[in-house]
């Protein structure tokens, strides 16, 4: 009898520690809240959510990982949509918010609800969530830098934003006006809002270009440089060095160049596949795991040298994608 | 002399115009001289595609109170998503795509009356609810894919001919039509009778239902011609390329003198206040205005000009 029970109580420890060094997390759902879905970023984004975690889903690792879209981009339909997933039981929710601050409140609510809240990409202020941000200012940053490496003479610079009143616009724009004003070689002699879009870039640069002098180089955020190199052949003005933004058909276009007659540029961007590093990280916290509140992702740059396997790895019509791993999730969160 | 001048001032689009040569000289002046021509051309280019929709939409607002297509920004995307993955990069299959995603946008102006005939839907929620649908099936059909135009088509919607796009020439052609139609054809007199009163047209024996069906996928098809003709010119379909188009698309309707309560269509005040929406963010631009103040701009602007525009009604 005693024999028996000590057996059995032998064989449970064992379990109940192997269960430990498995996982913890393979009875917990984590949901995706997303507030827009009509760009190729976007697109790719959900693509590797759905590719790395229905995987984790098949392996055990977590029971559900459900991606949610609002249709309209607007904070209030955002918002209720977080409240049926609290509603719903999730564990976790992982963000890409439509406001940084608008959210706030519904973000308390879930993480009094004992649910764990992750934003990436757009991020949350609310103290209680996780935030996966980008250093955009950087990112902005390390584009004139490669330019007044790459133009010691320097020269006129045509700057495309995004979105106008959204915090990464804001962030990028400071990011190369205050590095501009570093080199005294570069004016910004003209600055439109290209909405991260081809059409309406290229629209705005169609429309300012008549009016500048010659410009030597143009500054982006990402989506907008293949729309600024029509508008200047369109115009018939020589093509300036235009920085790019991962997207394939801006790469493309960059091959095509660089084949013809050596053109050179850089391309920076963040990898759609943020979401997935959000993912495991969240992932993690469930799992018991110390996670510090705020965390920074390095943004995917391509240069002369490593534009063709890129190219390769990007499908058609989206965006230079790189997925994580737990591991690697594991290593951003050391802060390496 | 005065005579002309007292005739020109009582058309309702002479205002859109007036407007638009108005902020090209203040641009032009600025720029001292620089760049007169090419902006006006650019401005033309660009114009073209608010044109080909505003026709439409100003049919569809022209039947009367509360008659609005929502639509066109899905409609002009999947249009533009169809023609292009069924053309894959080929002249020869050119017609074929032409055809596939005019049809897909006629569906869209079949649709959108459907659900405001037979689900007896406000035309406001009717097409936003299906612009939802349609921009669905453009995301699921395309895949936020960018496939090139073919040459052909490319050549098309971005050739100019001494200075003027080849574009703009097909969309005045497309004006004139519907100028002819509005004013000369039992359909076109119809659309502005049931705009005045839908009771009284009923009552004189018009088919109130079958122009509202015609009106709607006239709109559907324009948005489809747009889709096609602006995917050739910015070298592609994706999946923002309509987004613009809902507020212009009013905008431009409205700012060119057509009545917003129905019954007045104006097909030249179209051309005028596209190329001033144009030329009013152009010349915003170079005055290097930040973001803020250029929408804060933009709105007070066409507040003027409707204000102006309006004003000769209600003397």
């Amino acid at each position: 009898m005693l024999k028996k029970t000590l057996a059995c109580t032998i064989a449970l420890a064992a379990l109940m520690a192997a269960g430990t060094a498995l996982a913890d997390t393979k009875d917990k759902k984590i949901a995706l809240s997303n507030n827009y879905a009509g760009n190729s970023w976007r697109q790719a984004m959900l693509k590797s959510w759905d590719k790395v975690t229905k995987k984790a889903v098949a392996d055990g690792i977590v029971a559900a990982a459900d991606p949610f879209t609002t249709s309209q981009n607007q904070v209030t339909e955002q918002a209720a949509q977080i409240q049926n997933l609290i509603l719903q039981g999730y564990n976790a929710i992982v963000i890409n918010a439509a406001s940084p601050d608008a959210l706030n409140g519904v973000v308390k609510q879930a993480c009094d609800a004992g649910i764990v809240v992750v934003s990436f990409d757009g991020i949350v202020t609310e103290p209680c969530a996780w935030r996966i941000a980008v250093d955009f200012k950087a990112m902005g940053a390390s584009e004139v830098e490669y330019l007044a490496k790459k133009m010691p003479d320097g020269g006129n610079l045509l700057e495309i934003r995004g979105l106008a009143g959204v915090f990464v616009d804001d962030e990028i724009s400071k990011g190369i006006n205050e590095t501009a004003g570093k080199y005294s070689q570069f004016k910004i002699v003209g600055s439109v809002h290209g909405d991260w879009a081809q059409e309406v870039a290229q629209k705005a640069v169609a429309g300012i270009l008549p009016s500048l002098p010659e410009v030597k180089a143009v500054v982006t955020q990402g989506g907008d440089g293949y729309g600024a190199a029509q508008a200047f052949a369109a115009a018939g003005r020589p093509t300036p060095l235009i920085i790019m933004g991962n997207r394939q058909d801006e790469l493309q276009w960059w091959k095509e160049q660089k084949d013809k007659n050596g053109y050179e540029t850089m391309s920076v961007s963040i990898a759609p596949g943020v979401s997935t590093l959000a993912f495991w990280v969240a992932q993690m916290i469930l799992d018991g795991k110390q996670v510090p509140k705020d965390l920074t992702v390095p943004f995917l740059r391509i240069d002369q040298n490593n534009l063709e396997a890129n190219l390769a790895t990007t499908e058609k019509g989206g965006v230079a994608n790189v997925e994580y791993s737990a591991e690697d999730a594991a290593k951003v969160v050391a802060g390496k | 002399m005065n005579a002309l001048i007292n005739r020109l001032r009582h058309q309702p689009w002479i205002w859109s115009f007036l407007a638009a040569a108005l902020v090209w000289i203040v641009t032009v002046t600025w720029l001292r001289g620089q760049g007169a021509g090419e902006i006006l051309t650019a401005a033309l280019s660009f114009a073209t595609f608010s044109i080909i929709v505003g026709l439409g939409q100003m049919m569809v607002i022209t039947t009367g109170p509360g008659n609005v297509d929502l639509s066109i920004p899905a409609t002009i995307t999947l249009a533009g998503v169809v023609a292009m993955k069924v053309m894959d990069t080929d002249n020869a299959r050119l017609l074929i795509g032409i055809l596939a995603a005019l049809g897909v946008s006629l569906l869209a102006g079949i649709f959108n009356y459907a659900l405001i005939r037979l689900l007896r839907m406000p035309p406001i929620i009717a097409t936003l609810s299906s612009s939802f649908l349609i921009l669905s099936t453009a995301i699921s059909y395309g895949r936020g894919i960018r496939i090139k135009p073919p040459p052909m088509l490319d050549d098309f919607a971005t050739f100019r001919l001494t200075g003027i796009p080849v574009a703009t020439l097909f969309v005045l052609a497309v004006s004139f039509v519907m100028a002819l139609v509005l004013r000369r054809t039992v359909y076109g007199r119809s659309v502005l009778a049931i705009g005045q009163n839908p009771r009284a047209a009923w009552l004189a024996g018009l088919k109130v239902d079958g122009v509202r069906f015609a009106t709607y996928v006239l709109s559907g098809f324009l948005s489809g011609v747009c889709g096609i003709v602006l995917s050739g010119f910015s070298g592609g379909a994706a999946l923002d390329m309509g987004e613009e188009f809902l507020l212009s698309s009013i905008a431009v309707v409205v700012i060119g003198g057509t009545s917003v309560a129905g019954g007045k269509a104006n097909v030249p005040g179209i051309w005028g206040a596209a190329l001033f929406l144009f030329l009013l963010v152009t010349m915003l631009n170079t005055f290097h205005a930040s973001a803020g103040i250029r929408l804060i701009m933009t709105g007070l602007i066409i507040i003027a000009v409707i204000v102006i525009a309006g004003g000769d009604e209600q003397r």
